[in-house]
């Protein structure tokens, strides 16, 4: 009579949570197919197509030449297209060890602070997590500003000339232009104080006897921090590098923000979401956008990829 | 375990393919209604609207229901709702519901809406969209209004947004003009010595007196620009300076762009006069808004439209500085040629079962004086109908449009490019800007901007 009752209750939750999940699941598979449909095709939503959602007519197939002009095409969205790329992997590479090497050393210099200070520390400096992109894209334009930025009268004050952030076409620092950085610094400020918290966590978790037992050894601070703190944190590090470098890699909102009033200029700082979002939505080239999209689930494939293979562990302590 | 996944597998792939089919019966429900709007938008009339268009039962009398979409700019909207107010009165058996979106969510709204059949009845668009959409609206019906007739009411350039092929595909509202005007800041030019009114025979005047206005400081830095013309719309004079120079920047045919010319090449001339003279330092002073630097008193000459006038009395009530509008000499000869990029207008669905409703408050709301008027007035913007100018009102109410009434009549429209924001945004503009920077040459910069804007073409 149990069994039959237990039974009868399985069966009505494999019931109640199949509906949803089946629905949830084909909707879900439809857009991810249509999506990769889309880019074998010169689809505009503008265009009336063939009958079949659009397809075909005057939303012609084209098979890979999407892809062939964004390798060998010499068409401005082609051009975008690697521009944006190449800004994407700048921005997702740059990111991702300046964050680490502000968070970590900073996370780990809050966990030796006791007391209230610890708390109000970890407060401030993760207190820009909370405020919304756009927010932060606005404060750091402000401070931007090339007539009456902070920044800009900070330089004059020193002596300085003022600094055309977004709208010197020729200023660049290491290689990359300056828009881009100026993009780079408000991310990292808006960004740092959530992979501090997650480390600080780790920290926590960190034994003291096995920090104790280094220094009984001889090892001094920093050696104590680097052999025995972050190899027995890897497992964090590893979340916190997946989760920065895709967050990087899909970075819009500030981009969007910062550059939007800046056409040209701005647009040297254009990342692959943004050209995707305005292929799409403002050009209407939909085929075009789905492929940039392909691409930019490739990439953030194989590098996910690569991150767990070389930073997972087999163990836990 | 495995059977049960594989199952779960095969009914969310069965489910996606029927959502597919659904989608795409729906979609090809709505394309047969366009098709048989199409041939039967005369025969319908609002007594036939389906008992689903009619407001709740119980009223006595139904009213026919049709929906307006718009942007959702509060002038606009405003705009917008008063002329469906006027409508309503003039027909109390319509009822028109004006639903609006923000700029960008309206964009998606219509490239989802449109595949889908769902579009409003009514649609203000853009003229510059009209090309990209033109297959999913309803033509003007020619008893409606023919094309010679309209070709006599609305001005050329506006116009021109809405038509392809011999047929078009909506009524223009606006004259959206971008070219020709600059605001003055009358303080600053009261400080220079300079006269004002400014009374200005060719560029090289307006250069003198940027040049006068200009200020910087102790470190060099430019405080002040004496004539901001750097910005995402300085396409505009660009392509009216080649208009006036004799050369053009369309091919014979219209399916090609010649940006590579000696007319190209002297349109830009001025430009550089300008940045030599150091009236604008091209660095400092080429981001995009002139709006708050000249509403900081920063520059004593913005090139800017008309209807910079109405929004900076709007958004800038405290600037104490005393400020007009005054239109520009020409860039060259003595015919004010230039271009524009047509403007808000009013389109039809092809989907909707009232047209002939839709199409009479487009017309209403386009070319009845009184009724342009006022939205015009709402908006700020240039009234698209050429009779609009002859109302005793006309002046008092637009007075942005009084002031540039000498030139409408020389705008033509642009042309439908491949991609007009591209084209003027991501083209043209940012290799101006290099140019005036020092990055690239003339001839450089042209030859660029004529590669990448023909590679639009597909």
């Amino acid at each position: 009579m149990l069994k039959s009752g237990l039974e009868i209750n399985k069966r009505r939750f494999v019931l109640t949570v199949s509906v949803p999940l089946i629905a949830y699941l084909s909707i879900s598979i439809f857009v991810i197919g249509w999506a990769f449909v889309l880019m074998f095709f010169d689809y505009s939503p503008g265009r009336l197509g063939g009958p079949f959602l659009g397809l075909g007519g005057s939303n012609p197939f084209i098979g890979f030449d999407n892809f062939i002009e964004m390798v060998k095409g010499a068409s401005i969205e082609a051009r975008m297209f690697r521009l944006s790329l190449k800004n994407t992997l700048i921005f997702a590479f740059t990111i991702l060890p300046l964050n680490l090497a502000i968070t970590l050393p900073l996370a780990w210099l809050l966990d030796s602070i006791k007391g209230r200070f610890k708390v109000i520390f970890r407060t401030i400096y993760f207190l820009p997590v909370l405020i919304s992109s756009v927010g932060v894209a606005l404060i750091w334009n402000n401070l931007y500003n090339p007539q009456s930025g902070w920044l800009n009268e900070i330089i004059k004050f020193f002596g300085g000339k003022p600094v055309g952030w977004f709208t010197d076409s020729t200023l660049t620092f290491l290689g990359i232009p300056v828009s881009l950085w100026a993009i780079m610094i408000a991310y990292l400020w808006q960004d740092y104080g959530y992979n501090m918290v997650i480390f600080i966590a780790a920290l926590q978790g960190v034994p003291e006897e096995l920090k104790e037992a280094a220094m009984v050894e001889g090892a001094n601070r920093w050696q104590t921090f680097t052999k025995i703190v972050i190899p027995l944190i890897r497992p964090t590090v590893l979340f916190v590098c997946v989760m920065t470098m895709l967050s990087s890699f899909q970075v819009f909102d500030i981009v969007q923000v910062m550059t939007v009033d800046k056409p040209g200029i701005g647009t040297q700082a254009q990342v692959l979401v943004l050209d995707i979002y305005k292929n799409a939505f403002r050009y209407n080239r939909m085929g075009w956008a789905a492929a940039e999209s392909f691409v930019l689930f490739l990439i953030i494939l194989i590098v996910t990829i690569i991150q767990v293979r070389t930073l997972r562990t087999k163990w836990e302590y | 375990m495995r059977k049960v996944f594989l199952w779960l597998l095969i009914v969310t792939a069965a489910m996606s393919m029927i959502f597919a089919f659904t989608l795409s019966g729906c979609k090809n429900e709505s394309t047969a209604g366009t098709t048989a709007a199409e041939t039967t938008v005369t025969e319908t009339t609002a007594a036939e609207t389906t008992a689903a268009e009619t407001t709740a039962a119980g009223e006595a009398t139904a009213k026919t229901v049709l929906r307006l979409w718009c942007m959702n700019s509060p002038a606009f909207l405003a705009a917008y709702e008063g002329l469906a107010a006027a409508y309503e009165t003039a027909h109390p058996d319509v009822d028109i519901q004006v639903e609006s979106f923000e700029y960008g969510v309206f964009i998606q709204t219509l490239q989802t809406a449109m595949p889908a059949g769902q579009e409003a009845d009514i649609m203000a668009l853009f003229g510059s969209w009209i090309p990209l959409y033109a297959e999913r609206l309803a033509t003007v019906p020619a008893e409606v209004m023919s094309l010679d007739e309209a070709k006599n009411t609305f001005y050329k350039a506006p116009l021109g947004g809405y038509l392809g092929d011999g047929v078009f595909y909506g009524f223009p509202q606006e004259f959206n003009n971008e070219y020709g005007g600059v605001l003055v800041n009358k303080t600053l030019f009261e400080a220079a010595n300079l006269t004002y009114p400014p009374k200005w025979e060719t560029m090289a005047d307006v250069i003198s007196d940027g040049k006068a206005l200009a200020k910087k400081d102790a470190s060099g830095t430019m405080t002040t620009a004496g004539f901001y013309f750097i910005g995402g719309d300085m396409s505009i004079p660009f392509l009216a300076g080649i208009k006036q120079f004799g050369g053009d920047y369309w091919n014979s045919d219209h399916t090609g762009f010649t940006f590579n010319t000696p007319e190209a090449k002297s349109s830009v001339q001025w430009m550089l006069d300008a940045v030599k003279a150091g009236v604008i330092d091209p660095v400092g002073f080429s981001q995009n808004d002139l709006f708050p630097v000249f509403f900081s008193g920063k520059v004593g000459i913005g090139y800017v439209g008309t209807w910079s006038i109405g929004v900076g009395k709007e958004s800038y009530p405290d600037f104490k500085d005393e400020w007009d509008y005054f239109m520009l000499p020409n860039i060259n000869g003595d015919t004010p040629s230039f271009v524009a990029d047509s403007g808000w207008g009013l389109t039809v669905s092809p989907n909707s079962k009232n047209q002939d409703i839709a199409w009479d408050f487009a017309k209403f709301a386009t070319t009845v004086p009184e009724n342009v008027i006022e939205y015009n007035r709402i908006t700020g913007t240039i009234p698209a109908l050429i009779s609009a100018k002859d109302l005793p009102e006309f002046a008092e109410q637009l007075p942005w449009a009084e002031k540039e009434l000498g030139i409408l009549p020389y705008g033509e429209y642009m042309g439908q490019m491949p991609d007009r924001d591209l084209i003027m945004y991501e083209i043209i503009f940012p290799h101006i800007v290099k140019m005036l920077q020092g990055v690239e040459t003339v001839d450089a910069a042209m030859e660029a901007i004529d590669t990448e804007a023909n590679s639009t073409f597909k």
